[in-house]
């Protein structure tokens, strides 16, 4: 009896322990094995389609029981994920299916929360886009979503603002551009600069000196690092489409006097046809054929801002 | 009697401070609310509504379950196990038991919303934001819908059973979010008296939607002091008259 009393306490002093011990370990040691061997043979992960709710915006909106700007903030942060590998080097093929999916997102957002001025900002910012086949996609998607905007948010500037820029910039629109700035010029906090666009986009549309305007004025109100980056890159591009122009017209009116196209940039300055090198800004150089093209060594020259060459705009 | 009607609100107060389930709401709400933080991280910009959004929804989504699931539990639960017999026994009226385990349900929800709005506004302080004043107007609504749905849970718990009472109270919480299409229809309606029938329905159950403010705070929108006061004392009144029906209905009850 007292062996058994004995053999029992020590089952339960030291050998329950360490059973227990060894049964934690043991468990531990397998699960991380196991887990490690099971990721190894894993199928490859289905790419996640984030796509509108089943049911129509308008009737979530009634259905969302008081929430409905949550769900709002759901469509919208899936546009943000539908957003993040879209590649800049895409063409239009590629583009198709994940700007429909950003739209429909972004459209769902908005009909769900009408009053969400971020999601009209973003659309504005996010859906145009240029290809690498010149093309410009996006853009009548989001001026559809910011007429929208304007109609629910007067009373934010970004919105009519980045209607009059798309309206101005891509469509060419200058009167309906005017009309956006104008209405941006008079919401609370909107800068001076607006009420200037708003005057000078009709008297003066489709010349780059305007595109460029309206180029460094996105780049002031770009809140976003990403979106900053996007503005800044397309000012140094009309900058240099600038200077270009500029060299080129200098090389023809060198032409016109002598005959023909000055050899090099350095000839067309020492002649007094430009009075000095205009300061490339990417930090490269400019460059002069002797067919008269002028070209940068740091950058690609500019397709969009012609007065004759417009991209395809969707 | 007004010191009977205190003791028992008290007595409720100290009772559900106890209450497992309370917690575990306040917990569920406290860590929506500071998630918020690493959610709206997946945004571009946009973070204060996100915050706001996912703070006011926690707030509102775990003060209703606590004013369904405690306010029925307080007078449904009581009849159910028996307990409410000794304290009926002694010298307090119904009506004074009813409206002290109110109150005190009513002064723990305005508690919580509080504590957590304390929450949302230390997690806004760390994302660089503080709170504005739409959002302090937001919790106060808040606050009055539980008001509210602490007193429909407790009408209901008069005459039913605490399963059903809690689902009747949850089914008016959902009603009373949709009730503005109610007017729309009414005033669409070609047919006279099912838009009379609408307008009735729509004076008779709680717009809840008066109270709810989310959106605004949210997107930065600016409410009126005058609204809000005049919402609240229309959220505050619906709230009493609910009472008092569970009052009269509960006066009535056969206990036995």
């Amino acid at each position: 009896m007292n062996a058994a009393c004995y053999n029992a306490a020590v089952f339960d002093r030291a050998i329950r322990p360490a059973l227990i011990l060894a049964v934690l370990v043991a468990g531990a040691a397998g699960s991380a094995v196991l887990r490690r061997s099971a990721e190894r043979l894993a199928p490859g992960a289905v790419d996640a389609l984030y796509d509108v709710p089943p049911i129509p915006g308008d009737v979530a909106r009634s259905l969302a029981f008081g929430f409905r700007s949550l769900i709002s903030d759901f469509t919208f942060l899936e546009a943000i994920q539908v957003l993040a590998p879209r590649k800049s080097n895409w063409t239009q093929a590629e583009y198709d299916p994940v700007d429909r999916r950003l739209y429909r997102l972004l459209d769902y957002s908005v009909e769900v929360d009408p009053k969400f001025a971020g999601a009209y900002r973003f659309a504005g910012a996010a859906l145009p886009h240029e290809t690498v086949d010149a093309k410009v996609l996006g853009v009548l998607s989001a001026v559809n979503i910011l007429e929208k905007g304007v109609r629910e948010r007067p009373d934010d500037w970004h919105v009519p603002f980045l209607l009059g820029f798309l309206q101005s910039y891509y469509l060419h629109d200058f009167a309906a551009a005017g009309r956006s700035f104008a209405v941006a010029a008079r919401a609370h906090g909107a800068p001076s600069y607006v009420g200037l666009l708003a005057t000078r986009v009709a008297a003066q549309g489709g010349s780059l000196d305007m595109g460029l305007e309206l180029a460094q004025a996105m780049l002031a109100q770009a809140n976003e690092d990403e979106t900053r980056r996007a503005w800044k890159e397309r000012v140094d591009a009309l900058m240099m489409e600038r200077d270009l122009r500029a060299i080129e017209a200098a090389a023809q009116r060198y032409r016109a006097d002598r005959g023909a196209f000055p050899p090099s940039l350095r000839e067309l300055i020492a002649a007094r046809y430009l009075t000095r090198e205009p300061e490339e800004p990417h930090g490269g150089r400019y460059l002069l054929d002797r067919g008269g093209t002028a070209r940068s060594t740091a950058a690609e020259r500019l397709r969009v801002f012609g007065d004759s060459t417009h991209l395809e705009v969707h | 009697m007004h010191r009977t009607v205190a003791a028992i609100a008290a007595n409720t107060v100290r009772e559900l401070v106890r209450s497992k389930l309370l917690y575990n709401l306040l917990l569920f709400a406290a860590l929506f609310i500071g998630g918020s933080l690493f959610v709206a991280q997946l945004t571009i910009g946009n973070w204060l509504r996100i915050i706001l959004d996912m703070g006011l929804g926690a707030i509102e989504l775990a003060g209703t379950l606590l004013a369904v699931i405690i306010g029925v539990g307080v007078v449904a639960g009581e009849i159910q196990r028996k307990t409410i017999l000794p304290t009926l026994a002694k010298p307090v009226p119904r009506w004074a038991f009813c409206l002290g385990r109110y109150a005190g349900l009513v002064l723990l929800l305005a508690a919580n919303v509080g504590l957590m709005l304390g929450v949302l506004a230390a997690v806004l302080h760390l994302a660089g934001y503080s709170l504005s004043a739409t959002a302090v107007w937001a919790a106060v609504l808040i606050a009055v819908e539980l008001a509210v749905m602490a007193a429909v849970a407790l009408l209901f718990a008069s005459f039913s059973t605490p399963l059903l009472a809690g689902a009747y109270a949850l089914a008016l919480f959902l009603i009373g979010h949709l009730i503005s299409d109610l007017q729309a229809f009414a005033a669409r309606s070609k047919s006279a008296a099912l838009a009379s029938i609408a307008r009735g329905f729509y004076m008779l159950l709680p717009d809840l939607e008066m109270l709810n403010l989310k959106s605004h705070a949210a997107n930065e929108l600016a409410v009126g002091g005058a609204f809000v006061w005049r919402a609240a004392a229309y959220g505050l009144c619906y709230a009493a008259v609910v009472l008092v029906l569970a009052i009269l209905i509960f006066s009535r009850r056969d206990l036995n």
